[in-house]
């Protein structure tokens, strides 16, 4: 048993790594650039342009760990440069990508590059006096073209460009040459391209100083990142919701096993009865019902003040929840989670009772029974003590599919009900772009449901004494 | 366990499950029903339309749905004073329109702010009644729901196609060589590992042919043709030879572990997680996403079927004769073990139709103005009064994935022994 339990514990782990894998790069190619997502909550406003911002800028990335390169290794093709990723903004590095994509030249898309940074910084140190006019233009032009990759459009920008400096042959000494440094630049990134770089492999090698190695590392040390939205560490906020969502699954689930679990053997003792066929079709029923319609249909029949049905708070979160006595507290919950519990029980109910009939018709046929009947046992002893321990193993593996089915379930009836547990904390984290919130909540629903699997294993084999997971000694 | 009447004793096994689904009402019924929601999915414009079928304007003849068609089609050039008209409240001089005259993006400024169908609606005639009432921004719902079909029942389909042949191929690869029947020579493998490098690097990362094309099918397309040119090459240089030393593929083993890695993430939060970072997001990628993440119940089914298939006589046979491995798994063995597909497939598409619909309900990832059954459910968050909102798009959504589910509950009944 032991030796079977590290065993699974060990597959666990190259598929936990999958996955927390699968998680970063998701979570490195979701929409916005962190850095901005980080600045819009609660560590203050970027500001618009200036050295100022650029400077928080860089220190918030460097603070974030974003100046990093991102794996390990990358293997690309030797078109792109190993140190791409030291380009500061998100969105230029993204353009950087598709130029080289184009042409294939990387030397001459650096020089464009950084030509449109100096002449930048070189439009920044000009006294104000000097046609204050066309250095903005020059500005706007400047900041707008990292951002583009299509030549049509770099093309009208930089005539544009140039003869907006022409006519301000002051500016223009004042300049330097900055500006025929661009202008040549892009003529060279236009016309030498070399598509031969974009098909030759290239494999770097960057070392554990990654941002991958830092962000599983902090991990291990249980530090999962910051919420972008309020700064709060994601462990506590998904903390403070994993209670929720463990409060309602818990007793979802223990109520859908107490009630189905009588239902199915009264139903499969007395099959073909009344009861039997009825409760057949209305079990079928049940299941077929998608539970945020239910939701949907209850939030319509409580919330309504014309019905007058106004039990339960569903709106918001209760403050009595944590006020009062013990059984205030335990009343104000109780309103809180009775629809939302309602909602995850009737389904898993409905499918745990037809598989508990199948099975125990199923072993109700079988000739040890009727050697029990035979021995003149009672009918609830050879019901309960023969037929029931041997049904009783589907439903436990069972309960490795049903687990994450409900997870997932009450992603949406937490939405639904306003219950502030990991699904709404998912669904509102998306919503927000909160990355780093959404990415811990996916790994930790990942290990939740393995432990899930797991455990139904344990169950089984404790069910069953002849369930032993070891390997067969061939003789 | 049914004894299958003398007069049946030589029907093909394909006949009889056919024959024994439609011995059941219920079944009957289900594939009745279904038949109408596909009807009501290809004939949706012509049900409720802002356009009219038929009109005359100036003494012109217009078809103005069929013309929009044509217009889809590249047939006709599209016309901009079309575009701009203002269908439902222009005069004409004769017209026909669509049973239901609203389009499920028209918006009737005159019944705004969700008004109910037993509510004073404010229409011209009866025939502009709202009869499943309006949403907040006065669009219909029952114009949302009969479009809603369509996307429903693509859903359905999209899905567990992708899922199908993902599932398929994995099954039966891993059921039917096991971990033992794909044999190679030692040579041979290091010769694969070597060209895996290359693989990646042409397949995936470098920019693939320009008929292959930009897009994603393109690239999926490519990584395939790619796999197969390696095999071929492999094949080709280190060729069968009874002296060589044999390694066989763990394939039955790398499936399941696959299929583990897979189940162990809840389809929903990975879902969620997916299209989330999809920043163009389409109605037929969220679709292929869904069948990408809802493979794995396909290929458990078609690895056990095969698995059991694989010990038969007549494969047996079949190897004997010295047909290829390939061949046999093909031509023999697959069509065999697929019929059981059907029933996880019918599962499948009330599966995917669920999915979709929460996805929609949560409004996230979908683009802003696809009409869904979710997210006409959706707007009850907002306006709890409006109850036709969470109970003719919930009970559409209930209909389709109950009879999906009884049609794929009568095929297993109808395919046991």
């Amino acid at each position: 048993m032991g030796a079977y339990l590290l065993k699974r514990l060990f597959f666990f782990l190259p598929t936990l790594i999958l996955i927390s894998v699968l998680a970063f790069f998701l979570s490195k190619t979701a929409p916005g650039d962190p850095v901005e997502l980080y600045h819009r909550g609660a560590f203050g406003e970027l500001g618009e342009g200036g050295a100022q911002a650029e400077r928080i800028y860089t220190d918030t990335r460097a603070q974030l760990g974003l100046d990093k390169p991102v794996f390990y290794f990358a293997f690309t093709a030797k078109a792109y440069p190993d140190t791409l990723y030291r380009i500061t903004r998100r969105e230029h590095r993204q353009n950087l990508r598709q130029l080289i994509r184009q042409s294939g030249n990387w030397p001459a898309i650096q020089q464009y590059y950084r030509s449109t940074e100096q002449l930048f910084a070189a439009c920044g140190q000009l006294p104000d006096t000097l046609a204050p006019n066309v250095v903005n233009q020059v500005q706007k032009i400047l900041t707008g073209l990292p951002l583009r990759s299509d030549t049509t459009f770099i093309n009208r920008q930089v005539y544009r460009l140039d003869t907006l400096l022409n006519n301000k042959p002051s500016l223009a000494r004042t300049l330097g040459n900055a500006d025929d440094d661009l202008i040549d630049a892009w003529q060279e990134v236009r016309q030498s391209s070399r598509p031969a770089a974009l098909y030759t492999p290239a494999l770097y090698w960057y070392g554990l100083d990654n941002q991958y190695h830092h962000w599983l590392k902090s991990m291990l040390h249980g530090d999962f990142g910051r919420s972008y939205l309020d700064g709060q560490p994601a462990a506590a906020k998904i903390g403070r919701a994993l209670r929720w969502t463990l409060l309602i699954n818990l007793l979802a689930i223990i109520l859908a096993y107490g009630l189905s679990v009588p239902l199915g053997v009264y139903m499969a003792v007395h099959k073909d009865s009344r009861f039997d066929r009825v409760s057949t079709v209305a079990l079928f029923m049940l299941y077929s019902l998608p539970s945020f319609w239910v939701g949907s249909l209850l939030l319509v029949i409580f919330t309504d003040p014309q019905l007058g049905l106004q039990f339960f708070s569903i709106t918001r979160v209760n403050d009595a929840v944590n006020e009062g006595n013990l059984w205030q507290q335990v009343g104000a919950t109780l309103r809180q989670i009775a629809l939302p519990v309602f909602c995850l029980v009737y389904g898993s109910l409905a499918f745990i009772a037809r598989q508990m009939r199948g099975g125990m018709i199923e072993v109700l046929q079988q000739d040890f029974i009727r050697t029990a009947r035979a021995k003149g046992l009672s009918q609830r002893r050879v019901i309960w003590k023969h037929a029931f321990r041997n049904a009783l193993f589907p439903l436990i593996t069972l309960f490795a599919s049903l687990f994450p089915a409900m997870l997932a379930g009450s992603v949406i009836i937490e939405y639904i009900f306003n219950i502030p547990g990991m699904g709404k904390l998912t669904v509102d984290s998306i919503r927000n772009q909160d990355w780093p919130v959404v990415y811990v909540l996916l790994l930790l629903s990942a290990v939740m449901t393995m432990a899930g699997i797991l455990l139904a294993d344990l169950l089984y084999s404790l069910a069953d004494p002849r369930v032993s997971y070891q390997k067969k000694q061939s003789s | 366990m049914s004894t299958p009447s003398a007069t049946y004793k030589n029907e093909a096994p394909r006949r009889q499950v056919w024959r024994r689904f439609r011995e059941k009402p219920i079944n009957r019924w289900s594939l009745r029903i279904l038949y109408l929601l596909v009807f009501i999915a290809l004939t949706a414009d012509f049900f409720a339309n802002e356009k009219p079928l038929y009109c005359q304007i100036e003494g012109e003849t217009y078809w103005p749905v069929l013309r929009s068609y044509a217009v889809d089609l590249g047939l006709q050039p599209p016309r901009g004073d079309f575009e701009r008209m203002n269908w439902l409240t222009r005069e004409y001089e004769a017209v026909v329109r669509a049973p239901i005259p609203y389009s499920p993006t028209t918006i009737d400024r005159r019944n705004m702010r969700a008004i109910g169908p037993f509510e004073r609606q404010n229409t011209p005639s009866r025939y502009f009644q709202h009869w499943l009432g309006t949403d907040e921004l006065g669009k219909d719902v029952a114009a949302g729901l009969i479009h809603g079909t369509r996307t429903a029942l693509l859903v359905g389909l999209v899905a567990m196609t992708v899922a199908s042949l993902i599932g398929i191929f994995l099954g039966a690869v891993a059921g039917y060589f096991g971990d033992d029947r794909l044999q190679w020579p030692r040579r041979r493998f290091w010769l694969f590992g070597l060209g895996l490098i290359p693989w990646i690097f042409f397949g995936w990362i470098a920019p693939a042919p320009w008929f292959f094309g930009e897009s994603l099918i393109g690239r999926v397309l490519w990584i395939i043709a790619t796999l197969v040119l390696l095999l071929w090459v492999c094949r080709l240089f280190v060729p069968e030879r009874a002296n060589h030393r044999q390694t066989a593929w763990p394939l039955d083993f790398g499936v399941m572990r696959l299929i583990e890695v897979m189940n162990s993430i809840p389809a929903l939060m990975l879902l969620l997680a997916i299209v989330a970072t999809i920043e163009q997001s389409s109605l037929l990628l969220v679709m292929a996403i869904i069948g990408v993440i809802g493979w794995t119940s396909i290929a458990r089914f078609v690895r056990a079927e095969l698995l059991r298939i694989r010990e038969q006589n007549y494969i047996e046979a079949a190897r004997a004769l010295g047909i290829s491995e390939g061949r046999i798994l093909l031509r023999h063995a697959l069509p065999n073990g697929l019929r059981p597909v059907l029933i996880t497939i019918a599962f499948g598409i009330s599966g995917a139709i669920l999915l979709e619909a929460f996805l929609s309900f949560l409004s996230i990832g979908l683009p802003a103005d696809a009409v869904t059954w979710g997210t006409l459910l959706n707007k009850i968050k907002t306006d709890t009064d409006a109850w036709w909102l969470a109970l003719f798009p919930g009970f559409a959504i209930f209909i389709t994935v109950t009879i999906f589910n009884l049609i794929g509950e009568g095929l297993s009944e109808a395919m046991k022994v």
